[in-house]
Parts: structure tokens; C-alpha cells; sequence
């Protein structure tokens, strides 16, 4: 009998509990997202009345000749860098993780480092490192009497210095995240691996992998979300310029943004979108799901 | 069988060999660039892009001789350098480092103090009231990480200009209030980790939820408020974004925003200036950093999210 009482009290605590940021939620996320996924059938300055254009949006980007290098950009960005990093995250932590190791606290503060320090900041040390003019490793390379790559500039180059950073910034991270998942291995499964005569690579394949697969899944779907938006880290390294090099999606959404074309950009941000939901359906529910499910039971 | 034993010992001893060397390696590829910033930082403007990352930059006297670097004029040179170089970027031409750091300072702190009471309120009614709506809702939170910012920006934009907020620090702190996804998820597993005996005996006190929440939960979950209060101050203290979008007056520039634009306007990059510059927009959360690592990296605080 007292429980029901206190669980009808209840209902309506939990919803005047969570009603302050559930309102914040709806208002300042939920709502705009919606917006702008309407707003990317219209075509829209900002300040007189929208009119409503249907897909045509959707036609001028397959016509966009940025459109197509952006897209690439951001898809090898995403695919290339972020299983490098969840993968050297991985080793990272393997290594970290033996326990002989002592060097342990010091390695994950360094590793971790780069995630606090911000992305302009960031920019700036690689630059002075890599600029095509007064950086430190070409002039290097040019001492040596190698002909160094404009790395910021040419080719294929600042692309993979992209990658390169993006791997920097992001690998010490994973490796603190899985320091933490190989923590709650248990033991017995290495034992009764051993037992049954799997050497270390047998373990690694057969119980580490496994079991930190949760933490894969959940380190590759957030870092293909965020690296499927990647803008600052563009900025900062070679500048607000429009190249075909380097242009990703959402730089171009910035473009059309900062030049009055609010449909347009919208209609990219929503292919930003459609692309973040299709990497989720693809494969990586399942990991997810599953760690969902034990976390449930838990 | 002792030779085989110590083989084994020696081929496990190279195998940790490896190990350490390759550890090192990487250790050494993620301290060089922050130490060459700072070392930059110190330098005369003629040395600053030169190659290495020698601590010590050589030194030219008047005359161009190279100074030894352990007489006493090295020393004060390199002293005078470095305190010309920080007080050129603190307050030189077209740079005001000062209001940079007290906005950061104005946009990071109540974006903190919001994140943290929303998502306590928010993770407390998701771990401890049932009610109806409870699991759709905490999936549409969790979904809301999937949201990518260009879909939102252009909305979230207009919003805050039909509000007549564009220019101000609101745009930085609203969105802050709204319980991220991961904090309340973090805050959720954690509070659930406390006995609900605890809760109990609280209410059979008399304790409203707000006083349960007040006077039991949050006491006992300190780490894990801490991280999230961490996490908010790193992420608002480097947005570059958010500052970019909607401070658009150099009065109101936060840090990061200071820094792109000190650097946009130099023709010829003068790294020493640049690198000094960046060394005092990271000095304040590497200090913080250095304070709370065990929240960041040795999961006093996500003990909640072990299974």
C-alpha cells in the first residue's frame, strides 16, 4: 500500500526533476534540429520571407562541384582516422595494461593531454611544425636536401596531415577508455584460456578483443559522429580558404552559413546527418546494442 | 628444461624491451609538440622556426657570437626574451590577452554551473523516480549525441538573434544547461551506485527529492561531479565554434577566438609571439588538468560505468 503512494509522489517528482533540462533540451536542441532539417527545403536569407523550393537544394548539390571533394574529404577523414585511432588506442592500452609496466600514470596523463588542449592551440603547434613557408619539418627535410611536400597545401598532403592530427588528438583517449574496459576482464578467462592452450596471441584474439568489443563499438560510433563533423581542426591548420583539398562538409556549411545561404547550408548539414545515421545502422548497432543490453541488466 | 625455461625469460624480456621502447616512442611523439610550444615560446623571433627541439635556443650576442650556454648572459638573454615575448603577446598591437582570458573565464564558469545542477537534476530523475516516459526519454537523450552541430547551428542561431542574444555570452551558456547526453549518463550510473537505503531513510525524514538529491546523493558523488564539471570547463574553455558564430565584437572574444585571430593577422608568422600566445591560453586548463587528472584518467569517477 505505501508503495504506491510513494511511486505516484514519484511521477511527478521525476517529472519536475528532469522538466528544467528536458525544456533546455527541447528548446535549444531539439527543436532547431528539426528547424533545420525543414529548413533545407527552403531557400532562405535570414531575413525575408523563406520560400519553400522542395529538393532543389538536394539537385544544386549533386551539381556543386565542392560538393563531391567535401564529401570524399570528410568520408576518408572519418574512415581512415578514426579506426587508426581506436586501433592504436587499443595497442596503447594492451601495452599499458602489462603488468610489469610502471610507467603507467605517467603514459595516460601524457596520452591524454592532447584531448584538454584546445583545437586552435593545437593547429598552431602542428603548424609551426608543418608550414609550407617557416615550418620546422620542411625546412628540416629541405637542409637534408630533401624536396619537402607543401604538407598545409598540396596534393594529398594536408589531408593526411589531417588524418595524422586527428590520430594524435584522438589515441590517448581511446587508450584511457580501454585502460578502463580491460580493468573489468576477468581473470578467469585469461586462466581458462591458458588452460586450453591459447599462447598470447590466442588470448588476444580470442578473450581481450571480445570482451573490449563494447568499447570499440561505442569509441568508433562516437568518433565517426564527431569526425564526420570536423571543422575547427580544418580551420586552425590551413585556414578559412576554399579548397578542394581540404574542404569538408561542414566547412562548407560554415561558407554557405557565413554568405546568407541558410537553406543551402542546411541541406548539407542534413547529409551530415543522413551520413551519421547510415554509420550507425551500418553493423555498428549491433556492438552497441549489446553493451546497451548488459548495461540494462546491470 | 632450464635452458627452455630461460630462454623464454630472455625472449619475454626482449618482448618488454619492445614494449617500453615503442611506449616511449609514442610518450615522446605526444610530449615533443607541447614542450616545443613552450620552448618556442622562449626564444628570439630569428631562431623561433628553426628545426629541433632544443630546449636551449642558441643565442647571438651583439657582435653574432654565439653565447655559451653556461655563462650568465646566456641565461639573462633567455630570461629577457622570454619575458619580452609574453609581455608582447599580452598586451601588444591588435592583441588584448587580458579581456581574452576574463571572457573565457565569463563564458566557462556559469556554462559549468549550469551543466552541473541540470545534469544532477536530470540523472537523478533518471536513476532514482520511476515514471512514465523514463526509458523513451533517456533513449532520446542518448540519441541527441548523434545530432550533428550543422544541423543544429543554423536554427540555434536565429533563435538566439530573434532573442537579440547574437554578440553576447548567452549562446554560450544556454545550450550548456541542457543536461548533455554523457554527463547524465555518466551522473545516472554513478547515482545508481549508491544504496537506495540511503534514499530511504532520507524520505522517512522528511527529505523531498531535492533534499535527497542535496543532502545524500550529491555528497556521495563527488568525483563523478567533478568530471562533468571538468568536462564542461575544457569543452567551453576551447569551443572555437560557439565564440566564432556568435561573439562577433573583439571586446567579447574569448581566448581561443583571440588566438585565431592574433594569428590571422600577422603577415609573417612570428612563432616565438604565436607559440607564447598559445602557451597562455592552455596555461589555465592544463593547471586544471593538473589538479583533477585522477577524475580524467584513473576513473575515480566512472567506477559507475564498470558493468
Amino acid at each position: 500500500m505505501p508503495e504506491t503512494g510513494a511511486k505516484r509522489g514519484s511521477a511527478w517528482g521525476g517529472w519536475g526533476l528532469i522538466a528544467f533540462p528536458m525544456a533546455v533540451l527541447t528548446v535549444f536542441t531539439l527543436a532547431p534540429t528539426a528547424a533545420g532539417l525543414a529548413l533545407s527545403v527552403f531557400e532562405w536569407d535570414g531575413s525575408s520571407a523563406p520560400v519553400f523550393i522542395g529538393a532543389r537544394h538536394y539537385a544544386g548539390l549533386l551539381a556543386d562541384e565542392r560538393f563531391g571533394p567535401a564529401l570524399r574529404n570528410t568520408l576518408i577523414f572519418a574512415l581512415a582516422g578514426v579506426p587508426l585511432s581506436v586501433l592504436a588506442g587499443f595497442a596503447l592500452a594492451l601495452a599499458c595494461d602489462a603488468p610489469w609496466f610502471r610507467g603507467r600514470a605517467v603514459v595516460r596523463t601524457l596520452l591524454f593531454l592532447p584531448q584538454i588542449v584546445s583545437v586552435a592551440a593545437t593547429g598552431l603547434m602542428w603548424r609551426w611544425l608543418l608550414d609550407g613557408t617557416g615550418g620546422a619539418l620542411p625546412g628540416a627535410l629541405r637542409s637534408a636536401g630533401i624536396a619537402a611536400p607543401d604538407f598545409l597545401q598540396a596534393g594529398w598532403w594536408p589531408l593526411a596531415s589531417l588524418i595524422v592530427i586527428g590520430v594524435w588528438r584522438q589515441a590517448g583517449f581511446c587508450m584511457v577508455l580501454y585502460l578502463a574496459a580491460l580493468s573489468n576482464v576477468s581473470r578467469s578467462l585469461y586462466e581458462a584460456g591458458r588452460v586450453d592452450g591459447a599462447g598470447s596471441w590466442g588470448l588476444l584474439r580470442h578473450v581481450t578483443w571480445p570482451q573490449a568489443m563494447p568499447m570499440t563499438g561505442f569509441l568508433t560510433l562516437t568518433g565517426l559522429i564527431s569526425a564526420l563533423q570536423v571543422f575547427d581542426l580544418v580551420i586552425v591548420l590551413v585556414g578559412d580558404v576554399e579548397s578542394p583539398a581540404t574542404a569538408t562538409l561542414n566547412v562548407l556549411v560554415f561558407r554557405e552559413f557565413r554568405q546568407g545561404r541558410l537553406g543551402y547550408a542546411s541541406a548539407i548539414g542534413t547529409m551530415i546527418f543522413a551520413l551519421t545515421m547510415t554509420v550507425t545502422a551500418l553493423g555498428l548497432l549491433r556492438p552497441r546494442a549489446r553493451a546497451a543490453g548488459r548495461g540494462g541488466g546491470a | 628444461m632450464s635452458a627452455d625455461d630461460g630462454n623464454r625469460g630472455a625472449r619475454a624480456g626482449r618482448g618488454r624491451l619492445w614494449v617500453c621502447a615503442a611506449l616511449a616512442f609514442v610518450t615522446a611523439a605526444y610530449a615533443a609538440p607541447l614542450l616545443n610550444m613552450v620552448a618556442v615560446s622562449l626564444r628570439q623571433a630569428s631562431s623561433a622556426a628553426t628545426p629541433g627541439l632544443d630546449p636551449l635556443p642558441m643565442i647571438r650576442d651583439a657582435s653574432g657570437r654565439s653565447l655559451a650556454r653556461t655563462s650568465a648572459a646566456y641565461w639573462s638573454t633567455l630570461g629577457l626574451d622570454a619575458a619580452r615575448n609574453y609581455r608582447d603577446v599580452w598586451s601588444g598591437p591588435g592583441s588584448d590577452f587580458p579581456t581574452y582570458l576574463r571572457n573565457s573565464m565569463l563564458v566557462a564558469l556559469p556554462s559549468v554551473a549550469g551543466a552541473v545542477v541540470s545534469s544532477c537534476l536530470a540523472a537523478y530523475g533518471f536513476a532514482r523516480l520511476r515514471w512514465r516516459g523514463r526509458e523513451v526519454l533517456f533513449l532520446i537523450l542518448l540519441a541527441t549525441l548523434m545530432l550533428p552541430q550543422a544541423v543544429l547551428m543554423v536554427p540555434q542561431y536565429l533563435l538566439f538573434r530573434s532573442a537579440g542574444l547574437v554578440g553576447t555570452f548567452a549562446p554560450l551558456w544556454l545550450p550548456s544547461c541542457m543536461a548533455g547526453a554523457f554527463s547524465v549518463f555518466l551522473l545516472r550510473q554513478f547515482f545508481r551506485t549508491i544504496p537506495a537505503e540511503l534514499d530511504e531513510a532520507a524520505r522517512i525524514d522528511g527529505c523531498s527529492h531535492l533534499g535527497i538529491l542535496w543532502r545524500v546523493i550529491v555528497p556521495l558523488s563527488r568525483p563523478a561531479i567533478a568530471l562533468v564539471a571538468l568536462l564542461q570547463f575544457v569543452a567551453s574553455w576551447n569551443d572555437f565554434l560557439g565564440p566564432l558564430l556568435y561573439l562577433n565584437h573583439q571586446d567579447r572574444y574569448t581566448l581561443t577566438l583571440g588566438l585565431h585571430l592574433y594569428l590571422a593577422q600577422q603577415n609573417q608568422v612570428p612563432w616565438n609571439l604565436v607559440m607564447a600566445a598559445s602557451a597562455i591560453t592552455m596555461a589555465p586548463v592544463v593547471v586544471v588538468y593538473a589538479f583533477s587528472r585522477r577524475f580524467f584518467t584513473e576513473g575515480a569517477a566512472t567506477q559507475g560505468l564498470k558493468e
